[in-house]
This record gives structure tokens, C-alpha cells and sequence, in this order.
């Protein structure tokens, strides 16, 4: 069972491509100061221009430069994506990790709560709460974490309560090792494939949801958010500018998300072996 | 992994969102009227309607009494007053249910019978070039929001190709009836229905999919085939059968995203649903109105999975519901 | 029916069954025997055209060559004309759907009969094959092990076939389904042509009149069940029948050198072959017949080692051995039972030549022994029954062990030590310095016999004659020299000819048994036959009056 993980992701064409393509968005994201000219947030010209030489993609209806703006976007999706899917990841681990290993009563409070929340619609949840509180970056990233994190916690303790039958965790309980060190130790490095794959999820989740609040108008409004541009965009989408304003914004987040799919698909097939072989894809 | 989901787990959710509808506002800082209905709804108010509405939810009462009339409201059908619509909530969500229940209840029998069928045909020829577009092509269409599909079928149809309408469900003032009318609602909900079930087609395709390379891999597919039958036979009533387990287990869970889907999808296409309706009470800052569809919403799907985890046992034999 | 030449499956480069020949006529019941990993399970599979390997070679059916139909065409002869009775393995049957509905699939399928033509014969074949009317809507997993079978078989038979094969048949049941089972296929499937493969020779002996014996990806022994199990002519089968737990052999459990192997070029047994030959690791052996079976072998089978035609021998007037014929195989160990003065230890002397024989002769493998030269004594050995008398009191242990190989001239000093120290090891005794030096007359019983057992194995000999080896031990060390002498022959194939009065401890050694009486042979056969069913009074009263645990009542403890 010791398949590279990152071997595997490189092997798959599929992976290939998807981790291009987040490359490509980190970059754009990373560069944003270089490859643009204006602050994404002030003012830089006239209102609604078409693309021209000085603005690559026009501006929007507060004359703010749209190019800049999708680059300083990126960086919005990638923070809250990333953020909201480490923290996540996170607090999954640790519930799952310590419902597997401690057990009994905890256990079941803890799986209770959390095939609860599972069945409760995210999405909902969040807008609810982003009518009231209009959460800020860090708000946000919080937010998400502490809504998603059930899922991956229910696979996690899965994996963790088979794992801790395996004869090396015996065995080390053996010598008296505590709980917390064979969940340190042992029972997380061998979680590496799940995890990764359960974090992908969750920048996944996190990227989607943050441009759908956006969207929505509910989001920060001092954010540059690739949702925002497309709600302001769609407002005006009888005046002809959705080909330079709507579209970009709408197919980098396309893409990053699509990028993140791929990069998923491909380490799924690394913990499932009955997957792999056959398709390259 | 599913189906062990019982009462208490239900009861612990339905709390949970009671709870978050209930302490969400009165945690706010202000007093407790501002925060349900918002300042500037406040400001409009007059103090004869202020105090009626202290009054009717208990506002001035201590918390566990508020919590009391709030569920004895509930139970009333009471689920709040719009200050907007000056009306009941509930009466005002009823109005626009019928559009979001069309929509999306299209939407997700679409989006699952088809991916269904697309992966079971994807699993059965795993590695072929059908396959391997399909897989490529659906993950990536998976990769676009919904909303942004919708966008973009919106400009492309709608606006480009003027083959499809630009909002609303019916035509305004049209006064259609019969066979005119259903025509006209269909094409009024073809763009919303696309956009949804094709932004959610490829989460029931890939877990069929998958579910189908592993089940063509049992030893009573290979029973199947000494027994000499169709390939279609096959496909379907052996290895399909078993494939679709999965999906439709998820499919109370997948309800829940194809209604937050129509949420934006409505925006898009100004479709009279919920999703409009929350929309707009978002703008307004209509607090009730957002609670009471959020309740709505969240209460629907818990009942819906709830159905699926009783029903899942009459199509998969091997689980006894009692566990 | 099916005609099978030739037959190649590879699984990539793994080669499973290579060149297999078969044959099967209408309504023959034939077994294929093979351990895991033989490839029985492809076989099946290859015929219904299941196996996805690369397969190659030519199967016939009513004169068809299946291999190269077209798929629609297979898929109208599956079931219809050829079907399967899969090993019931967890999922073999659909979970989702009920087993009337499976059984009544296929009539349906094929067009036979209508929907409820089909379940109504469906509820029929259920019922006759022993389910009870209230599981006929029941899914798979509610059944249990021995039902699942049932659903098997009568789903088998649901189209009527001609030719059923069937894969373990009775694999997972206790012993009264098996029973029952058994009669039942031979009643509703008997005029079908059947082909059972299993490894459990029970079941094939219960099922099959022809058998096949399969190793290493080809047919070794093909025929009549009884005659197979009963005198086995291949090696491998042989080796087969004697590893196998069962209430007929008396015989110990014997097991087969080495580990199979894929890789083998010549004959797919050799490596593991004790009588094999140079040219047995070059050349694939085809199919021959001997003596009624057809075997694949460069030897024609088990090869006969030592054969005596009417063996006579008188002292004056004494006629001490009176006209014996006897034979010996290789790797077999033929006991001869007789009490005291019934001729068995002359018998012995005149093989090995210190009795020159008043009539008769003697012959090694096929050729009449003459003089007994040095090349004789290099295959042919004797140990005593008093091991103290044989062995010289002036030769310490190394030197009593290298005395045969210096008499022979075989190799230098070195080497000799060598091999005796070797072969002292091999008879589980210490190798120390002090041990070697050590004379007879410091050891003990069973360590003398155990020298002398060395001193005849050290020229590497097939035929080792026993004249009561342990009569002067105690049951202890006597228990472990047989087991010695058991695991040489399973390890180099040695031929012993054991010479016994005691025929409680001769069934536990030997294939076959010979009871000598008066200086005749009075009865010979395998010696679970001897044992079980003796023909001749005397041997009668041997049997009764051979070592049992007795109660006071005079009846042996475990009746």
C-alpha cells in the first residue's frame, strides 16, 4: 500500500493538468502587483470603457480596472479557499482522529453531532448567518471551517478506526504509548492520501462558496471577489460588456475550480487502487 | 457508510437549525427588535407596530420564554411578519414555493436519472475514448457554478441566439391557458433547469461511475455472463442496478445543493422562486423573510433524507433497517 | 462432446495452462483434479469463452470450434447448450435481485419461455433441488451456504443444457447436503455430459466414472476414476492421492517435495519428480497409454523397479519361498507380511543376493539381475533386523557410514566424509566429533538402527529392503525410524520393500501389502484394501490378531 502520492498525482493526465492550472492561478495570484497596473480598488479611469491598450479589460462601473481586479481575485479565492480548507482540515482531524481513538461515549456524542450537520445544507446555513454578521476575510475563512469540517471528520475517523486495528498501532500501544502519541505518530502520517484529498474538497467548497456570496451581494464589499464582479457585471448585461467583464471573471473561477477537481480526481484514484489502471485519466 | 442515520440524528439537526433561526438575531448587538427586522425597517416603523410586535414574539420577555413562544408560534404555522410584504412569512414563501419546487424537483430527477445512465455507460466502457471524455467533460463542467452556466446560457440563448426568454416564468400579461400555458412555463424554465442540471450532473455521474468499475469487477457479473445475456441486460439490470445504490442514497443530501443552486440560479434568470425571494429579502435586509426560508429550505432537506434513509432498504436487500 | 487440443491460456506472461488435451463424450462425467493455482478454475472459464486472457489452442464442441465464434453466436450456445455452476464465493449471485428471478432469467432471456413459463419452471427446479417454497423470493444473502448452492445448481440447469461444468461443487457444504446434493445432480443432471473440477478427491470420486489429473497447466493422468484413485500411474498422482486426508487410505500422509512452479520447461512435474530422467526437463512428455491409463510421462508412468517372476527357493526339502511374483515401483513401499518361517526374510536374502534363488529371477527395472555387481548394490540396499549383529564393532560411526562409498571407490576421502556426515544428518543423528568417533557398542537401539539406515542410504540407493527394522526397538524410536524412513521417500522417492510380521505398523508405511504363507503369496493388493477387506482367512486372522488397543472384553477400544 505504498503508493507515492505525488507520484501518482504527476502519472495521471488528468492531474497534470489540474495542478498547471492552479499553478498558473497561484502565480497570477502571487504576480498580481507586477502584472497590473492600478489598485484594483480605486478608481483609475472613466466608468464602463472597453477594453483599450491602458486597460486590458476595460472598466467597471465605478472605473475600477478589471484586469486588476481578476488578478487581485485570485488572491481572494485562493486565501479564503486555502484558509477555510486548512482550518477545516484541522478541526476534522481532530475530531475524527480522537472519536476513533478514544471511543465510547464521546464517539457517539461527537458522530451525532456531526451526521447532523451533514445533513443540514451548507450553503443556507451560511447565508444566514452572512446576512447578519457580514463577515469579513478572517470571518469568513472561520465560518466555512466550522461548517465543513463534519464531512471530512466522518471519513477520517473511518480510516483512523481500521487503522488503529493494524498491528504497528498495537504494537506500539504496547510499549504504553498514549493516545496522543499514537494518533501524532502514527495514525496521521497514514492518513496522508485521505487528507489531502479531504482538504482539495474543502478548498474546493470553500472557492465556490465565497464567490457565490459574493455573487449574492453578501459578501465583504472591501474583498475583491471574482463573485462580486460578476454580480456587478450581470447588472449591466444588456449594455454589451459581459464578453471582457462577466466572462473572465467568470472563467477563472471556472478554472480554478475545475483545476482543484481534476487535482482531486487524481489523488482519489490514489487511495482507491480498484480505480486506478485503465483509465489515464 | 450511510442509512445509519436515525431519529436522534434528525432531532439533533432540526435543533440545531431552530436554534440558529432563533439565537442568530438575538445575539446581535442592539435591542432584539432591531436586530430581527433590521434598522432601517425600524425606522419606518410606527411605535403602535413596534410595540405590537414586542408584544407578538415576546420580545421583552427573558430568553427561555422568548425560545417557548417562538416554538409555540411555529406550530401556529407563525413563522414571523414581513415588514415588506406585510404579511405572514409563511404565507409570503408559500407564494413563490411552487416555482423553486418546479425548478429544482426538475432539476435533480434530470441531473440523477441522467448521470445515472451516462455512468453507467462510462463505467461499462472504463478507459475507452467515450469514457474518457465523458469523465473529462463532465468534471470540468462540474468545475463551473451554477450561476456562471446559467450566465452564460442566459447570453448565449437568451441574449444571442433570442431563442429562449429573459426572465420570469411566465410571459406578463399573457393570460394563456391550457396547452399554450404549459409551453410557455416550459420554455420559461428550460434555461434555469439547464443551467442547474448540468452544474450537478456530474456528481451523480461520478459515483456512478465509480460504483460501476468496482461492481463489474463481482463474481456475479461473471455469472451473468455464462448466463449468455445482452450486453444491455448486463449493464442495466445486473451491474446498473447495483451502481445506482449509492446515488440515490446521496440523493437527500444532493437536494440540499440543488435548492442553494436555485438560489442563484433564480437571480440569474429573475425567476419568481425562493431563491428570488431570499434574494430581494437580502437587499431589504427582510430578516423574517430569510429566516423563514432558511427554515423552510433546511427543514425540506432533512425530510427528504429522511424519506431516502427509510426507502433505501426496499432497494438494497441487503440493508435491514433495523440497526 | 468437447474435444479440447491443444489448449494455451496466458494471463498476460503468465502462462496458466499450457497445452491441454481433453476429451469428453455425451453424457461422460469427467473430473479435473488439480491444487490451487493449476489453472482448473480457467479451464472452465476457457471453455465458456469467460476468460479474459489470451487464449489459444482448439476447443470442440458437437464438432464447433468455440474459439472462433463470434460473441452473439457464444452468447446463444451459453447457457443454452454449455452452462456453469460457479464457486460459490460471496456476490457469485446478484444481491438486488431475488434467485426465482435469476433462475428464471436466462429461459427468459433466451427466449425459451415466456415470463411466467419461466418462473414457474424456476419454482420448479428450486423445489427439486431441495428449497423450501418461502425462499424462493428470497435475495442471495438471506441464504445460507448449502441454499446458495442449491440456487446455483438449479440455475445451472434452468436451460437445459448438455454440457454442465461445474467448479467446486461441493466445496462449501457439510457432509449430509453433500450427500444429497450429490444424488440429486445425478438424478436431474444424469444424462448430461458433466465436467466437475475440483481439488477434493471426495468430490470427484463421488461425482466422476473418468478422471483427469492436472498439473502445471496440462492433463498428466487421464482415466477410470477408481482405477486412478485406487493405482495411480503418474507420479504427481499418485503423490496427490497419498497427501490427501481420507477415511479409505491407512497409509501415513505423505507430502511432495519442492513448490510448484510456472516456470518449468520440459515436463511441468519434473523438478519435483522422483524418478525423473535428463531428458525429463527438456521435452514436454505427451499423453500415452499405459496399462489403461493415459499418462504424460518420459517414463510411461510410475516406473516398476523390482520385479521377481516365480521366485523359488528350497533348503533340501524345505521349500522355503514356492513360486512368488512380485513387483516393486519406484517410490512405492510394498510391505510383505508373514509371521515367522512363512519365507519373507529368504525372500529378502535372494533379492539382494545371498541366497542364489533355486528358481525364477530377478529383475531390475526390466532387466533380468545375473551377477550382482557393484552397480546392483549401488541401487539396491539392505538394512537387518538386529542392527547390533550388522554393524562391524571395530568401525567408529564416520567410518561404518563411509565403509560402502570406499568399497564403491566413489569420490575422494573428502568427499566422502562429506556425504556421510550429510547423510548422518539426514537420519536425524548428531554430527558432533565426538558422535562420529563413537563405536557401536556406546550406542544405543535405536541410534545403531538409525546408522545402519545411514550406511544403506549413503549410495543414494531406490530400493531400500527392510527386514524388520524395528524389532528390536521400542515403540518410541520405532515410531520415529518409520517416519524417517516415509520422509526419505518422500523426499529422494525411495522404494521400500518392508518385511514385517506386525501388519498394523506395514498398512501405516506401505502403499500395498503381500501376505506370505508358508512360502506363497497368498494375497496382494493396496494395503487399505488388505486392511478393510481381506480375502483370505489367514489374512482374516492376521488382522484380527495384529496390536489393538483391546477393551477387557476383547473388543478393540474404538469400536
Amino acid at each position: 500500500m505504498h503508493v507515492s502520492l505525488k507520484k501518482e498525482i504527476k502519472q495521471s493526465h488528468v492531474g497534470q493538468v489540474g495542478l498547471i492550472i492552479l499553478v498558473l492561478v497561484i502565480a497570477l495570484a502571487v504576480l498580481a502587483p507586477f502584472l497590473s497596473r492600478y489598485d484594483p480598488i480605486q478608481q483609475s479611469a472613466a466608468s464602463l470603457l472597453s477594453p483599450s491598450l491602458s486597460h486590458w479589460l476595460g472598466t467597471n462601473q465605478v472605473g475600477q480596472d478589471i484586469w486588476s481586479q481578476l488578478l487581485y481575485g485570485a488572491r481572494t479565492s485562493l486565501l479564503v479557499g486555502f484558509g477555510a480548507g486548512i482550518l477545516g482540515l484541522i478541526l476534522s482531524t481532530i475530531f475524527g482522529v480522537s472519536a476513533a481513538l478514544i471511543g465510547g461515549l464521546y464517539d457517539k456524542i461527537v458522530m451525532r453531532i456531526v451526521d447532523a450537520f451533514i445533513v443540514i445544507p451548507m450553503i443556507v446555513v451560511v447565508i444566514l448567518v452572512a446576512a447578519y454578521v457580514r463577515p469579513d476575510l478572517a470571518v469568513l475563512i472561520l465560518l466555512l471551517a466550522l461548517l465543513s469540517w463534519q464531512g471530512a471528520a466522518r471519513v477520517i475517523r473511518a480510516q483512523a478506526l481500521s487503522l488503529k486495528e493494524m498491528g504497528h498501532i498495537s504494537a506500539s500501544r504496547t510499549f504504553g504509548a498514549s493516545r496522543f502519541y499514537l494518533a501524532w505518530r502514527h495514525i496521521v502520517p497514514d492518513l496522508g492520501p485521505i487528507l489531502l484529498v479531504e482538504f482539495i474538497y474543502g478548498v474546493r467548497r470553500a472557492v465556490f462558496i465565497e464567490a457565490g456570496l459574493a455573487f449574492l451581494g453578501i459578501g465583504d464589499p472591501m474583498l475583491v471577489s471574482w463573485g462580486t464582479m460578476m454580480h456587478d457585471a450581470m447588472k449591466f448585461s444588456y449594455l454589451n460588456v459581459w464578453q471582457w467583464w462577466l466572462i473572465p471573471a467568470g472563467v477563472a473561477l471556472s478554472l480554478t475550480i475545475i483545476g482543484l477537481t481534476f487535482v482531486s480526481h487524481a489523488a482519489e484514484s490514489v487511495l482507491d487502487p480498484r480505480l486506478r489502471g485503465g483509465v489515464v485519466a | 457508510m450511510t442509512g445509519k442515520r436515525n431519529l436522534t440524528t434528525y432531532g439533533i439537526a432540526f435543533l440545531i437549525i431552530l436554534g440558529l433561526n432563533f439565537f442568530l438575531p438575538r445575539m446581535m448587538p442592539g435591542n432584539p427588535l432591531m436586530a430581527i427586522y433590521g434598522d432601517e425597517a425600524l425606522v419606518a416603523m410606527t411605535p403602535a407596530l413596534k410595540a405590537h410586535l414586542v408584544a407578538r414574539f415576546a420580545l421583552d420577555q427573558p430568553l427561555w420564554q422568548q425560545f417557548a413562544a417562538y416554538i409555540a408560534a411555529l406550530f401556529q404555522g407563525d413563522m414571523g411578519w414581513s415588514y415588506f410584504y406585510n404579511a405572514g412569512v409563511l404565507k409570503v414563501v408559500l407564494g413563490s414555493l411552487p416555482w423553486t419546487l418546479l425548478v429544482v424537483g426538475t432539476s435533480l430527477v434530470l441531473s440523477t436519472l441522467l448521470g445515472i445512465v451516462l455512468g453507467i455507460e462510462s463505467g461499462w466502457r472504463r478507459g475507452s475514448r467515450t469514457d474518457r471524455t465523458l469523465l473529462t467533460g463532465l468534471m470540468s463542467l462540474n468545475g463551473f457554478p451554477d450561476f456562471f452556466l446559467g450566465l452564460v446560457l442566459l447570453i448565449v440563448f437568451g441574449v444571442l441566439l433570442g431563442v429562449a426568454p429573459l426572465s420570469g416564468a411566465l410571459t406578463p400579461y399573457s393570460g394563456l391557458s391550457g396547452l399554450a400555458l404549459v409551453l410557455d412555463v416550459l420554455k420559461h424554465m428550460a434555461l434555469p433547469v439547464a443551467a442547474l442540471t448540468a452544474a450537478y450532473l456530474a456528481g451523480g455521474y461520478l459515483l456512478t461511475r465509480n460504483t460501476m468499475i468496482t461492481v463489474l469487477k463481482s463474481p456475479f457479473m461473471t455469472t451473468a455472463r455464462a448466463k449468455g445475456l445482452s450486453q444491455k441486460a448486463l449493464k442495466y439490470r445486473h451491474a446498473g442496478r447495483n451502481s445506482m445504490l449509492p446515488v440515490l442514497t446521496m440523493t437527500g443530501i444532493w437536494l440540499g445543493r440543488v435548492v442553494t443552486g436555485a438560489l442563484f440560479v433564480e437571480l440569474v434568470f429573475t425567476y419568481p422562486g425562493v431563491g428570488q425571494l431570499t434574494y430581494q429579502a437580502l437587499l431589504a435586509r427582510d430578516y423574517p423573510v430569510i429566516q423563514g426560508v432558511f427554515l423552510m429550505v433546511a427543514i425540506s432537506v432533512l425530510v427528504v433524507n429522511f424519506a431516502v434513509d427509510l426507502l433505501y432498504p426496499k432497494l438494497d436487500p441487503r440493508v435491514s433497517y433495523a440497526r | 462432446m468437447l474435444e479440447i487440443r491443444d489448449l494455451r491460456v496466458s494471463y498476460g506472461s503468465d502462462v496458466v495452462l499450457n497445452g491441454l488435451d481433453l476429451e469428453l463424450a455425451d453424457g461422460e462425467t469427467l473430473a479435473v483434479i488439480g491444487e490451487s493455482g493449476t489453472g482448473k478454475t480457467t479451464l472452465g472459464m476457457s471453455i465458456m469463452r469467460l476468460a479474459e486472457a489470451k487464449v489459444q489452442g482448439s476447443i470442440r464442441f458437437k464438432g464447433e470450434e468455440l474459439l472462433s465464434l463470434a460473441e452473439r453466436d457464444m452468447q446463444a450456445i451459453r447457457w443454452n447448450q454449455i452452462s456453469m455452476v460457479f464457486q460459490n464465493v460471496n456476490n457469485v449471485l446478484n444481491p438486488v435481485h431475488t434467485i426465482l428471478d435469476q433462475v428464471a432469467e436466462p429461459m427468459i432471456e433466451h427466449k425459451l419461455r415466456n415470463r411466467d413459463g419461466a418462473r414457474a419452471r424456476a419454482r420448479e427446479l428450486l423445489a427439486r433441488f431441495g428449497l423450501p417454497q418461502e425462499r424462493f423470493s428470497a435475495y442471495p444473502h438471506q441464504l445460507s451456504g448449502g441454499e446458495q448452492q442449491r440456487v446455483l445448481l438449479a440455475m445451472a440447469l434452468a436451460n437445459d443444457p448438455e454440457l454442465l461444468i461445474l467448479d467446486e461443487p461441493l466445496s462449501s457444504l457439510d457432509v449430509t447436503t453433500r450427500e444429497e446434493l450429490c444424488a440429486l445432480l445425478e438424478k436431474i443432471g444424469g444424462h448430461r455430459a458433466k465436467l466437475v473440477i475440483t481439488h477434493d478427491l471426495d468430490t470427484a470420486s463421488r461425482l466422476s466414472r473418468k478422471l483427469a489429473v492436472l498439473y502445471g497447466g496440462k492433463i498428466v493422468e487421464i482415466g477410470p476414476t477408481r482405477e486412478v484413485l485406487r493405482q495411480p500411474r503418474h507420479p504427481y498422482t499418485r503423490a496427490l492421492v497419498r497427501a490427501y486426508p481420507n477415511m479409505t487410505t491407512v497409509k501415513d500422509l505423505q507430502g511432495i517435495k519442492g513448490r510448484m512452479s510456472r516456470l518449468v520447461s520440459g515436463c511441468p512435474f519434473h523438478p519435483r519428480c522422483t524418478q525423473a530422467v535428463e531428458i525429463c526437463s527438456r521435452e514436454i512428455p505427451p499423453l500415452t497409454q499405459s496399462r489403461g491409463h493415459w499418462v504424460a510421462c518420459h517414463r510411461g508412468g510410475i516406473v516398476t523397479l523390482l520385479s521377481v517372476a516365480n521366485l523359488s527357493k528350497s533348503f533340501d526339502s524345505l521349500k522355503a519361498v514356492d513360486s512368488v511374483s512380485l513387483h516393486i515401483e519406484a517410490g512405492e513401499t510394498l510391505a510383505l507380511v508373514g509371521q515367522s518361517g512363512s519365507g519373507k526374510t529368504t525372500m529378502a536374502k535372494i533379492i539382494i543376493g545371498l541366497h542364489p534363488p533355486s528358481g525364477g529371477a530377478v529383475y531390475l527395472e526390466s532387466k533380468r539381475v545375473a551377477r550382482r555387481g557393484k552397480d546392483f548394490y549401488k541401487r539396491v540396499q539392505m538394512i537387518f533386523q538386529n542392527p547390533g549383529e550388522s554393524l562391524s564393532h571395530r568401525l567408529s560411526v564416520l567410518e561404518l557410514v563411509m565403509e560402502p562409498m570406499e568399497v564403491q571407490g566413489i569420490g575422494t576421502k573428502e568427499q566422502r566424509r562429506q556425504k556421510a556426515t550429510q547423510t548422518i544428518e539426514e537420519v536425524e543423528l548428531p554430527q558432533t566429533e565426538a558422535f562420529l568417533n563413537t563405536y557401536p557398542h556406546h550406542l544405543s537401539g535405536g541410534e545403531l538402527q538409525r546408522v545402519a539406515i545411514a550406511r544403506a542410504l549413503v549410495l543414494d540407493p531406490d530400493l531400500l529392503i527392510a527386514d524388520e527394522p524395528t524389532a528390536f526397538l521400542d515403540a518410541s524410536v520405532a515410531a520415529k525410524v518409520l517416519k524417517l524412513l516415509l520422509n526419505l521417500q518422500e523426499r529422494h522417492g525411495l522404494s521400500l520393500l518392508y518385511i514385517t510380521h506386525d501388519i498394523a505398523a506395514a498398512r501405516k508405511v506401505s502403499d500395498r501389502i503381500a501376505v506370505m504363507l508358508e512360502g506363497r503369496i497368498i494375497e496382494e493388493g493396496p494395503s487399505n484394501e488388505i486392511v478393510t477387506a481381506p480375502r483370505q482367512a489367514y489374512t482374516r486372522r492376521l488382522l484380527s490378531s495384529a496390536s489393538a488397543l483391546h477393551d477387557f472384553d476383547n473388543t478393540s477400544i474404538s469400536r
